[in-house]
């Protein structure tokens, strides 16, 4: 096949059109994917020239010798179950809020969203400045207050510094869930709405029986994403603590991210990194599952 | 419009009290989501001593100008704000002129092909590429690409692929199919069409694509801390993160590099607001 002929047939613009993406996806994207679990059973220090196999020894080194490793898995989970409660439940709140005709919504809607788009890592360093135990605004305002008493070393304490970080990334996050509610509200059924208040249904009936039923797919994709981004920790934990105080706040991103390119063990760190992708993949692979089922219904 | 209609099927109380209750702890509620952003602000404009003596959110007294041009100069911001800038510049419109090209294909050209590849490319918005931040590194290095601009825009082009193809697509294959037939019986190309039918009418959904991604690009910190090692390549979130490790006995002055870090991504959404929440939302929940 000639070039002349490859631009004239469909499919071949086809392969020209999608080249470009599908090779930069695969080789950047996919093919490092495909390598971390290759190098998760191997024994390599990232500059010896030969990668050792090692079969499961990375693995059984992570799950049985590795104190740290059990912490991060924890905080992981800690961190997931938090972000999958707060933030969505706090932007619905908002959502439901901010769905009424009220006078302000929309500068209101736009605060609520800024810190979205302030980066993770900007993020961080404000709030590591506002959790100054000595000058920082939750100690000045306590002390204003005269709470000093409860006032603590809020990233410096191994049994705080995790809530701590978590307090300002639901700071963060909660314009992502709010957004996406209410675009989900606008799918809300308003002649049903009106029709149960000509009957008589009050708020919260109006709520639990037309609301809550149409929001369901907006509800379980905020969950998933929720999930997923809670997963990916790791600017806002790097920017905050870097996994201190004694690896309190340590997560299983950041551990991965550690292991390989600073304690310079690529093999335990990819061990690491699997063990995310696979709980990253059994929450995923039901969901895109799900979504393409729902896609065919709707067609 | 819907509401011009209800409230004539339904008489509106003049002032209902849920609503006034309502509306004042949603104002309350964003006075606290505010009030960081103040704190910063007035902090990047008070000296050193006077960050000390006031309250936290008291207005400075003599706005400290000088905190921004010294934290500039000592945080290197000219550099990695260039760098920063030439990454964005490069990476977001080509990054969205790929994955608008590819979603066309899967989504116009039948190849029998297109669901498999669909799923394929989709699959990457779901995984984190944090995990794999050293096979990257890896990778990047044995091209002898560590340190440069195509050594981290080529990543960032591949892990904005998924998203964008996912959003291009569902809005690509929404337009009828007679439309692009008919141009292919005139004697057009499929490149043709694209560049003359689906990108002009897609500019909505590209803008919005285009304000989420300069944002994210901007942003971005992990992979940068892997992939560009050399102070000179740094962008403005390792920039910053350097600063706060070094500079960080001048609150003023951490403050004002804080404030012109974020500033520009936040002039961005102050001014493509609504775009935001298209960009956002046209994928995500009405699928």
């Amino acid at each position: 096949m000639t070039n002349m002929d490859l631009f004239q047939t469909p499919r071949g613009q086809a392969i020209v059109l999608m080249a470009p993406a599908l090779a930069v996806y695969s080789l950047f994207a996919i093919w490092p994917m495909i390598d971390v679990v290759i190098l998760s059973f191997q024994d390599w220090n990232g500059i010896r020239e030969n990668r050792d196999w090692v079969g499961l020894q990375n693995y059984h080194h992570i799950l049985y010798n590795d104190p740290v490793f059990w912490v991060a898995f924890r905080n992981t989970v800690i961190w997931t179950i938090l972000s999958v409660v707060f933030p969505p439940l706090l932007g619905l709140l908002l959502a439901l809020g901010l769905n009424q005709r009220l006078i302000g919504r929309a500068p209101l809607r736009a605060i609520y969203y800024l810190p979205v788009i302030i980066a993770p890592i900007a993020v961080a360093t404000m709030w590591r400045w506002m959790y100054d135990p000595f000058f920082g605004l939750f100690t000045q305002m306590l002390t204003d207050m005269g709470l000093s008493r409860w006032i603590v070393d809020w990233l410096g304490d191994k049994e705080v510094a995790l809530y701590s970080i978590f307090v300002a990334y639901v700071w963060q996050s909660v314009g992502f869930s709010m957004v996406l509610f209410l675009a989900g509200l606008q799918s809300v059924d308003k002649s049903l709405i009106d029709a149960a208040h000509i009957d008589g249904a009050n708020r919260r009936e109006i709520f639990k029986h037309v609301t809550l039923p149409a929001l369901r797919p907006t509800i379980t994709i905020v969950l998933v994403l929720s999930t997923i981004s809670s997963l990916k920790a790791f600017d806002i934990v790097y920017g905050m603590t870097g996994g201190g105080p004694a690896q309190s706040t340590q997560m299983l991103a950041l551990w991965a991210f550690t292991q390989s390119m600073q304690i310079f063990d690529y093999g335990r760190g990819s061990a690491v990194s699997v063990v995310l992708l696979a709980i990253t993949l059994v929450i995923v692979v039901p969901y895109m599952r799900w979504s393409q089922r729902r896609e065919e219904e709707a067609r | 419009m819907m509401d011009g209609m209800s409230s004539s099927v339904i008489p509106r109380k003049r002032r209902d009290p849920v609503l006034i209750g309502l509306w004042i702890s949603l104002v309350l509620v964003a006075l606290i989501w505010l009030a960081p952003v103040v704190f910063i602000l007035f902090t990047s404009l008070k000296s050193e001593s006077e960050i000390f003596s006031s309250a936290a959110f008291a207005l400075p007294s003599d706005f400290q100008w000088s905190n921004f041009s010294v934290a500039w100069a000592k945080g290197n911001f000219n550099q990695t704000f260039v760098n920063s800038s030439v990454i964005t510049v490069i990476k977001v419109p080509l990054g969205l002129l790929i994955s608008a090209m590819a979603a066309y294909a899967l989504a116009q050209i039948p190849t029998g092909w297109n669901k498999l590849l669909l799923v394929f490319v989709l699959f990457g918005a779901m995984i984190p590429f944090q995990v794999m931040l050293a096979p990257l590194f890896t990778l990047v290095n044995s091209m002898g690409l560590i340190d440069t601009y195509p050594g981290i825009i080529l990543p960032y082009l591949a892990f904005g692929v998924p998203y964008q193809v996912f959003i291009l697509h569902g809005f690509f294959r929404a337009v009828p199919k007679e439309l692009t037939e008919a141009a292919l019986i005139d004697g057009a190309s499929h490149f043709t069409i694209f560049r003359r039918i689906f990108l002009p009418v897609s500019l909505p959904v590209l803008s919005a694509l285009l304000i989420l991604d300069f944002v994210a690009t901007w942003n971005e910190f992990a992979m940068a801390l892997v992939l560009l090692q050399d102070k000179n390549m740094w962008n403005l979130p390792l920039g910053l993160m350097s600063y706060q490790g070094q500079f960080s006995n001048n609150y003023g002055q951490l403050n004002a590099a804080i404030v012109m870090t974020v500033l520009p991504a936040t002039i961005v959404y102050l001014i493509f607001q609504r775009y935001f929440v298209s960009g956002l939302t046209s994928g995500a929940v009405k699928g």
